[in-house]
């Protein structure tokens, strides 16, 4: 059956990507439809339930910039919050939470269900509808055709998901849920580049059977920070400690006993693993020297006994799970309630993207999470809010939008993925922005909120308060960029007080407050200084630019140098053997990766400045024969 | 407008000629101009001129030609400052450009500026890509060639103290929940201090007996008529010193001044260092001593048939410790030989006829070899010069990460930076590279 009425998206998946594209692409006021397995698991937390940390709660932060639902969906679920490397710069300063998973669903569905524009449909998507080289529409299960403009495709860890729990394994999209097999060889079918990757989750315990008395407590910090730019601590359920624990010499041994019935380390599984997520057994072997390591004990929620021992993914045999688990301190009577286990699962290699994630080879078929290479909720939401964003200006007939590298984390992981490709599954990290200072979680609304306005993804209330806060600053800095300390009529106890030493001559409040000593709130105290603002925020926003001022400066400049690169448009129908002067391996380079810019033909590695050079030369010489052409 | 960084180059060929040609494009050379040659020529107009060096004295003294934009060959301010031939004068002009925030042009760079202002049309777009091409097969080649001996193996241990010094910088900042202390545990800051000193290493060895300025300093020993002066004749390719079958003739000759590869050659003759009561001989043996405590190096000339002798010995003896040796063993034509290197003994001896020139490539090559240059390719300054500018930036850099003392993330910053100057010198280094290190070395993630 035709499904009566058309859209103009369709969103597949009800994931972390899936959900803030359909919500992005609905806010932007174009009728959507997020077709998803199963309603229930709207907004589900396949693994561990936390939300942020280092990268991935500056990506968060700028989902919420352009008024996506993550932020303050944590906000409304989250049972811990804590300000990471809090003793560290604010660059490099990240907010994580743990969330209630139920709480957490409900906060994503009750957004999608009170969404205008937004339809919400259950069932499983078999296939795409395709005109030649475009995409007009989606075939579901039951045979339903449904047609929209641009379609974006969340399917997560589900495409030909294969779980393995030992040498036992079976198709799942993760545990309990279906897998999307039709789905996956219809993507094949086309053609699509298509590779495997490996992930894994822990056993789950039930908290009654643990000691926690011989566990440190971590507690949440207090205040609690709120995440989004419009929540506050108010909006917070009852807050949980977290514990932690440890492996010893014992468990290792336990571990090691059963490699011989591990899928990883006896060929079975063929995907390649996160590095940074490592499974316990990986751990051991790999670091054989460590004698312990740490385990995380997190709830799961304020209404469930169950916790989640973030540390020991694995995907031994289940009777090696029982007896590892149990040889760990605080675990020796532990009940687990659902076994660990490890899933391979279909993505897509990235370098077949734009930058607004749209796949180079079907026009307005979109690709967002998971299914790109990536792991996370915060990296799939991110990528989702960009992919809801450039379907629905596709739908309008409307130029692409994407961050850029200086701009945005979202910038530099799209960027990444779609230039670098990737050989594991790739997460956030401060240390991929070079741009670093620049791209703090405190900026993320200064960043992004303005071009999220225009796009149309930004509510009223919203840019509201943003702009009362971005004149906030502007207001402040101008005030103290006025007001002159003047060495003879400051007295030398507040000098030494709030400066450390008296001054040799006139400053304004603004230079003094760049020192690295000199607090925003100790410099208000000075003789004359007048009235700061309220708000912490600004204040806090004021405070950080002044110390940044010459990092970011010369940032700048360097993102400056780079821009020229950045606007200069590179052909996707360019040939690279016709390029005159490129060494064969950098025209195969060329070819296989399709740069959109010649910036970011700089960044694939191999691609050397001569190349660049002989591009330029190339560009610049289509150039003047159109030139001529019309001139002529 | 692309490119808007300032380039120099030596435009006219190696060699001795009779004039050589160093040529600068960029936005603005104003204060360049003001800088180097003190004030601002007229457009267009041949103006002689001195070259001044950041001290103010006088490098050389020749024409300076200035072309404002775009009424210029690359459409951009051109300088050509045309000074007096030999290529050692010409490194040092360049080399005061460098210090200028010059940076050294690609081969075709300023053709290629050319093209992209508008200076070229359509029909010689082909020959500039050709002439790109061209160069970056010769840069790959020679990038790492040039790099070998002692100077590159400090670089690339200067390359992996810094990496794995980021590397325990971000991970602290990526992987704070981690159990490890990572910059406690490594003591950052000595890791930074011994970086810096590493630096300053390179830099001494870089500037040991300063190859641009002052050249190689050779003390030559060998007997009368072992063929010293044809030796040196052939070296230089012309005739320099007076070449006769009469055993001292070049006995009162201290200094012979030749150059290879635009890198300035001097020859401490040995010739005079016999015993004798005249006072005045006396005051030229004592001269010749401190130049020997000077010398980069020990050129042992040697007749082939003949073999080392007690005499030679005996000035071996009384050389610094530590000065490295090169034996040459000489006339190898008379033995009906063919020229070679042996180092069945260790070092490398080499085999050669000063009278024919064959083998004469080899001595060549050995002795840029000592200060840790090899022969060939872009030429031997060119290359080193590009590398110390990128060492002189990453100093820059670790002084000021140095200066950061407690705020890792500038600290890390300056670290960036620095490695981002020398990823001339090792190739990029990626982020990727980064982690990839950071997860072999340590046991990350839950
Ligand atoms: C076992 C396991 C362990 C993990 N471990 C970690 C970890 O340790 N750390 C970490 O950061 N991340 C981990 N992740 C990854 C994290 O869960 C994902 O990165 C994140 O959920 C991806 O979001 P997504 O929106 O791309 O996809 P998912 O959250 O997987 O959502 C996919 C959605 O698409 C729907 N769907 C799929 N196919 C179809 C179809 N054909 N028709 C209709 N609907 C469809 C599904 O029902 C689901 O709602 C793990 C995931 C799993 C499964
Ligand atoms: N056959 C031959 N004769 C040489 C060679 N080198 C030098 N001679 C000759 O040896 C003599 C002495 O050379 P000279 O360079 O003056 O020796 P010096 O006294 O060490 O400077 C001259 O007649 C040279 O022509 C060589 O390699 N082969
Ligand atoms: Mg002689």
């Amino acid at each position: 059956m035709l499904y009566p009425s058309q859209f103009d998206v369709i969103v597949i998946g009800g994931g972390h990507a899936g959900t803030e594209a359909a919500l992005a692409s609905a806010r932007i006021g174009l009728k959507t439809l997020l077709l998803t397995h199963n309603i229930e698991t709207l907004g589900q937390m396949s693994c561990n339930p936390s939300i942020g940390g280092i990268g991935k709660g500056h990506l968060v932060k700028e989902v919420d910039a352009l008024g996506g639902a993550m932020a303050a969906a944590t906000d409304e679920a989250g049972i811990q919050f804590r300000i990471l490397n809090s003793s560290k710069g604010p660059a490099v300063r990240a907010t994580r939470a743990q969330a209630d998973r139920v709480l957490y669903r409900q906060a994503i569905r009750g957004r999608l269900e009170n969404q205008p524009n937004l339809w919400l449909f259950q069932q499983a998507v078999d296939d795409l509808i395709l005109e030649r080289d475009r995409v007009v529409g989606v075939v579901t299960q039951l045979g339903l055709r449904f047609q929209a403009k641009a379609v974006v495709l969340t399917a997560g860890t589900f495409l030909a998901g294969l779980v393995h729990v030992g040498q036992s394994n079976y198709q799942a999209g993760r545990a309990g849920d279906p897998p999307s097999i039709t789905l996956a060889q219809r993507l094949r079918e086309i053609q699509l580049p298509v590779k495997r990757f490996k992930t894994g989750t822990p056993p789950r315990i039930d908290g009654r059977s643990l000691d926690y008395s011989v566990m440190v407590e971590q507690p949440g910090d207090d205040p609690a920070p709120a995440f989004s730019f419009l929540g506050s601590s108010a909006q917070h359920p009852r807050q949980l400690p977290c514990w932690i624990t440890q492996t010893n010499l014992h468990t290792h041994d336990i571990i090691r006993g059963g490699l011989d019935r591990s899928p990883l380390y006896t060929g079975v599984i063929e995907g390649v693993g996160p590095r940074y997520c490592p499974s316990i057994e990986d751990k051991i072997m790999r670091f054989s020297g460590k004698d312990s390591h740490q385990i995380f004990v997190e709830p799961e929620g304020l209404n469930t006994h169950e916790i989640y021992p973030n540390g020991i993914s694995t995907s031994l045999p289940f009777d090696v799970q029982v007896e590892l688990v149990r040889s760990i301190q605080g675990f020796e009577n532990a009940h687990i309630t659902r076994p660990g286990y490890a899933i391979e699962y279909d993505f897509f290699d990235p370098l077949g993207l734009k930058h607004s994630l749209e796949t180079k080879g079907i026009q307005g078929l979109f690709f967002a999470g998971q299914i790109n290479g990536t792991t996370g909720y915060e990296e799939a939401a991110a990528q989702g809010i960009l992919a809801g964003i450039n379907a629905g200006l596709l739908a309008q007939g409307k130029e692409a939008w994407y961050p850029s590298r200086d701009q945005a984390y979202l910038g530099v992981m799209v960027d990444d993925l779609i230039t670098r490709g990737v050989v594991e599954p790739y997460r956030m990290f401060t240390s991929r922005a070079e741009y670093r200072l620049m791209l703090r979680e405190d900026n993320a609304d200064l960043r992004l909120t303005e071009a999220g306005r225009m796009l149309g993804v930004v509510d009223d209330v919203r840019w509201q308060n943003f702009v009362e806060k971005r004149e906030a600053i502007a207001r402040e800095q101008e005030r103290l960029k006025s007001v002159w300390v003047n060495p003879k009529l400051l007295p030398q106890d507040d000098a030494e007080r709030v400066l450390g030493k008296g001054i040799e001559r006139e400053y304004s409040l603004l230079d003094l407050l760049r020192r690295p000593d000199v607090s925003y709130r100790d410099l208000l105290t000075l003789p004359g200084a007048g009235v700061g603002v309220e708000d912490s925020k600004v204040a806090e926003q004021v405070e950080i630019q002044a110390k940044y001022q010459g990092y970011i400066a010369r940032q700048q400049e360097e993102v400056a140098r780079h821009q020229h690169y950045e606007a200069m448009v590179l052909p996707l129908s360019l040939d690279y053997r016709e390029v005159h002067g490129l060494s064969i391996e950098v025209q195969q380079k060329l070819n296989q990766h399709k740069p959109e810019t010649l910036g970011q033909a700089g960044r694939i590695s191999g691609v050397t400045p001569a190349a660049i050079s002989v591009l330029l030369v190339y560009l610049k010489r289509g150039q003047s024969i159109s030139d001529d052409k019309k001139s002529a | 407008m692309v490119n808007t960084d300032t380039i120099a180059a030596i435009a006219t060929a190696h060699g001795r000629g009779g004039i050589g040609v160093v040529r600068i494009s960029g936005e603005d050379l104003r204060d360049f101009s003001l800088n180097i040659l003190g004030r601002i020529p007229a457009p267009r107009v041949a103006a002689l001129t001195n070259f001044l060096a950041v001290d103010g004295e006088v490098i050389d003294q020749g024409i300076a030609l200035y072309f404002p934009a775009p009424h210029s060959y690359t459409g951009q301010d051109v300088l050509e400052l045309q000074g007096h031939g030999g290529d050692a004068v010409m490194h040092r002009l360049l080399a005061r450009c460098l210090e200028l925030a010059a940076r050294p042009a690609e081969p075709g760079e300023f053709t290629q500026r050319a093209f992209l202002n508008d200076k070229m049309d359509l029909a010689q777009a082909e020959s500039v890509a050709d002439l790109i091409d061209a160069a970056t097969i010769e840069a790959a080649k020679t990038a790492m060639r040039s790099l070998r001996g002692e100077f590159s193996r400090t670089i690339h241990q200067l390359v992996d103290a810094l990496t794995s010094l980021r590397m325990l910088v971000e991970a602290t900042l990526d992987f704070p929940e981690e159990e490890i202390d990572f910059l406690e545990e490594s003591n950052a800051l000595n890791q930074l201090a011994a970086i810096d000193s590493q630096l300053d290493k390179v830099f001494r060895q870089a500037n040991q007996g300063s190859l641009l300025r002052e050249g190689l300093h050779i003390v030559l020993i060998g007997q009368p008529n072992v063929g010293k002066s044809s030796l040196l004749n052939q070296l230089a390719g012309e005739e320099v010193a007076i070449v006769t079958p009469v055993a001292g003739t070049t006995r009162d000759a201290i200094r012979q001044h030749i150059e290879i590869e635009g890198v300035a050659l001097h020859f401490i003759d040995t010739a005079g260092l016999r015993d004798t009561d005249d006072e005045v001989e006396e005051i030229g043996i004592a001269r010749t001593w401190s130049a020997i405590q000077q010398a980069n190096v020990a050129l042992l000339l040697i007749d082939a048939a003949q073999g080392i002798v007690p005499a030679d010995l005996e000035i071996i003896a009384k050389l610094p410790a530590g000065l490295p040796l090169l034996r040459v063993f000489n006339k190898v034509d008379l033995l009906g030989e063919e020229p070679r290197v042996d180092a069945s003994g260790g070092v490398a001896d080499i085999y050669l006829s000063a009278k024919t020139g064959a083998g004469i490539e080899l001595l060549h090559e050995h002795l840029l070899r000592v200060v840790g240059w090899q022969t060939g390719g872009e030429g031997v300054f060119m290359a080193r010069e590009r590398h110390l500018s990128a060492l002189r930036v990453a100093k820059e850099r670790l002084s000021l990460a140095a200066a950061c003392k407690g705020r890792v993330e500038f600290f890390a910053e300056e670290l960036r930076l620095a490695q981002n100057a020398l990823s001339s010198i090792t190739g990029e280094f990626t982020s990727d590279d980064l982690l990839g290190e950071i997860f072999s070395r340590f046991c990350i993630g839950k």
